[in-house]
């Protein structure tokens, strides 16, 4: 069964069309990278699928439900969980807290149980920490635990926030230019962390400027132009595609 | 960083017993009157403790979640006004419904809570600076409209004849109802600290922080980040409008002049001079500006040729000065983290 539909997402700003009729299908397990130049509407349709933005037509379905313009927080819940074009690690909270966030149904979060220390939420907050402290250790930060987060170097970051996102349990990761600004050596790291992931079984789908980094990582590629797929298909079918050479790799 | 030492005892059940403590000793014959040279110094005491009330709240909203409340006065005026309008017996020219206190009491909270419910509904989805706005304005309308619908307020006479339950209970007389009025209050303010910073100590206050460093990223963590904006500010408004019953209960009267934009101003610079979103550091901030505040009162009286209005409007720049130089030389405030608040210190 297909994991995320997408079909004829429509979303202008004014008289801006940002996302004009685009409609793709990710299979469960894929790894999909969505490429297309400045300005292609690629964000803007992370945006709509992830409930941060609302959609003007269209619809989104994930995991077998309608989820078109569902807000940002529940789609999180469902296993469908995004990341930003910038880093952005919450620099004012340590790193653990910037992990532990992210926890699932905490009774801890509610303010009766916060007041009267429950041990439901005590409880809770044990498995959260050991679970947090293990991603850590696989994303090599957990030295850096206590620290604050805005003390952490550029690629730590981007670890940081792959660390949190994975504290959903995601079913599906949709990263946008996780490679961004990123030194070649940390590039080959985080894409090795993702194929492991990926080899667990979390589907991804990755807005990439960088073809080079893709190419090797994903499955197949989908090519956005002027908020229209252009093209989708293996890295090798799209690269030697005339239009998309024209549009994007071109002259 | 510095912060001020943690007490061995948990605040929350420090406050529940001396809280009953507090009743029992209402209730009880005994009274205690302190001599009456430290009247001026008991008074400040009772305001401090109900403004610490307001801070505490404030501190919530603003030091943990980013909210920038610029009214906190007008839940403070709403409770304040319901407690007195449902409990007045028989006010000079204004509205007195002559109910029980306890009812007066909970119709405060209850209004402030509206008006919380109301503000936070209206204004929390929009951008940050929308809720600042607003609540500035909401302010100085609540405080229009007490002194402009007189009929229903007193105006600027005000309501009198509203219930004194602490003051009646306690025998004595002399400053023995305000030693038991600092005792009742006192551990009223305990138990609500230990409440709030139990709130903002556990995960729901971590959440608190996140949206504060970035709502968005709180909102795709799977958080509901509008519901607990809301929840955050009506708790502020509920022990605001708390504050405000308890004041006119203290003073047997309500007035447009117990309610002015001088309460959000001292709140505020108290929350920043002690560095918002320390639990603590916030009423340390507070006594040190109404420390600051009677200081200046007493060294007005070493100076017989200015009089009291004048020095009023000198203190002002006075304490204005402290925050330039606190904002200047500690930004995250005395007992703050500058990590936290992204200031450079």
């Amino acid at each position: 069964m297909t994991l995320l539909a997408v079909d004829s997402l429509h979303r202008s700003f004014g008289s801006l069309v940002a996302v004009d009729d685009v409609s793709f299908e990710i299979e469960p397990g894929e790894v999909v990278g969505m490429i297309g130049p400045n300005g292609a509407g690629k964000t803007t349709t992370f945006n709509c699928v992830s409930g941060v933005l609302d959609s003007d037509a269209g619809t989104v379905t994930f995991d077998g439900e309608d989820v078109t313009n569902v807000p940002a927080y529940e789609l999180a819940r469902n296993g469908l969980v995004r990341t930003f074009q910038q880093t952005r690690e919450l620099s004012t909270m340590t790193v653990e807290a910037n992990v532990l966030l992210p926890t699932p149904a905490h009774p801890g979060e509610r303010a009766w149980h916060a007041i009267t220390r429950s041990e439901a939420s005590q409880q809770r907050e044990r498995e959260a920490r050991e679970q947090a402290m293990e991603l850590l250790d696989v994303f090599d930060i957990r030295s850096k635990a206590d620290e604050y987060a805005g003390t952490l170097s550029g690629g730590q970051r981007k670890l940081l926030e792959l660390a949190r996102a994975l504290m959903l349990d995601p079913t599906m990761l949709m990263l946008d230019e996780p490679f961004a600004g990123v030194n070649p050596t940390l590039t080959t790291e985080l894409v090795a962390h993702l194929e492991s992931l990926n080899d667990d079984g979390l589907t991804l789908l990755i807005i990439e400027h960088e073809l080079e980094t893709l190419t090797d990582l994903v499955d197949r590629l989908i090519v956005l132009t002027d908020g229209r797929v252009l093209a989708s298909g293996t890295p090798a079918e799209v690269t030697s595609n005339e239009e998309v050479i024209d549009a994007y790799l071109g002259n | 960083m510095s912060r001020l030492e943690l007490p061995a005892i948990d605040a929350t059940r420090a406050g529940l017993v001396l809280f009953v403590a507090s009743i029992a000793f209402l209730y009880s014959p005994i009274f205690i009157r302190p001599p009456s040279g430290t009247f001026v110094f008991l008074e400040l005491a009772v305001l401090f403790l109900l403004y610490a009330l307001i801070l505490i709240g404030l501190n919530l909203q603003f030091g943990h979640t980013g909210l920038v409340n610029f009214g906190p006065v007008a839940f403070f005026a709403v409770g304040g006004y319901a407690a007195a309008i449902l409990t007045a017996n028989d006010p000079y020219r204004a509205v007195g419904l002559g109910f029980a206190w306890p009812v007066g009491l909970v119709a405060g909270v209850l209004a402030a809570v509206a008006l919380g419910v109301l503000l936070g509904f209206s204004t929390l989805k929009l951008r940050d600076d929308f809720l600042a706005i607003v609540t500035l304005a909401v302010a100085e309308i609540i405080h229009g409209l007490t002194i402009t619908f007189r009929d229903i307020t007193g105006g600027s006479i005000g309501l009198q004849n509203v219930p004194r339950p602490i003051a009646d209970m306690t025998g004595g007389g002399g400053g023995a109802e305000l030693f038991a009025t600092i005792v009742v209050l006192g551990s009223v303010c305990l138990l609500a600290y230990g409440v709030f910073h139990r709130l903002s100590a556990s995960p729901y206050g971590r959440v608190l922080r996140a949206i504060r460093a970035d709502e968005q990223v709180t909102e795709t963590l799977g958080k509901r980040v509008f519901r607990y904006k809301l929840v955050v500010f009506i708790y502020g408004a509920a022990i605001g409008g708390l504050a405000g019953a308890l004041l006119v209960f203290y003073n047997g009267a309500a007035s447009a002049s117990f309610f002015t934009i001088d309460v959000t101003v001292i709140v505020w610079i108290g929350m920043l001079i002690g560095g918002a979103g320390s639990d603590r550091g916030v009423l340390g901030g507070l006594a040190l500006i109404m420390g600051f505040q009677l200081l200046t009162r007493f060294f007005n009286d070493l100076l017989p040729f200015v009089t009291q209005d004048q020095f009023a409007s000198i203190r002002l720049v006075l304490v204005g000065l402290l925050l330039m130089l606190v904002v200047k030389y500690r930004p995250e405030g005395i007992w703050g983290t500058a990590e936290e608040l992204e200031v450079e210190s």
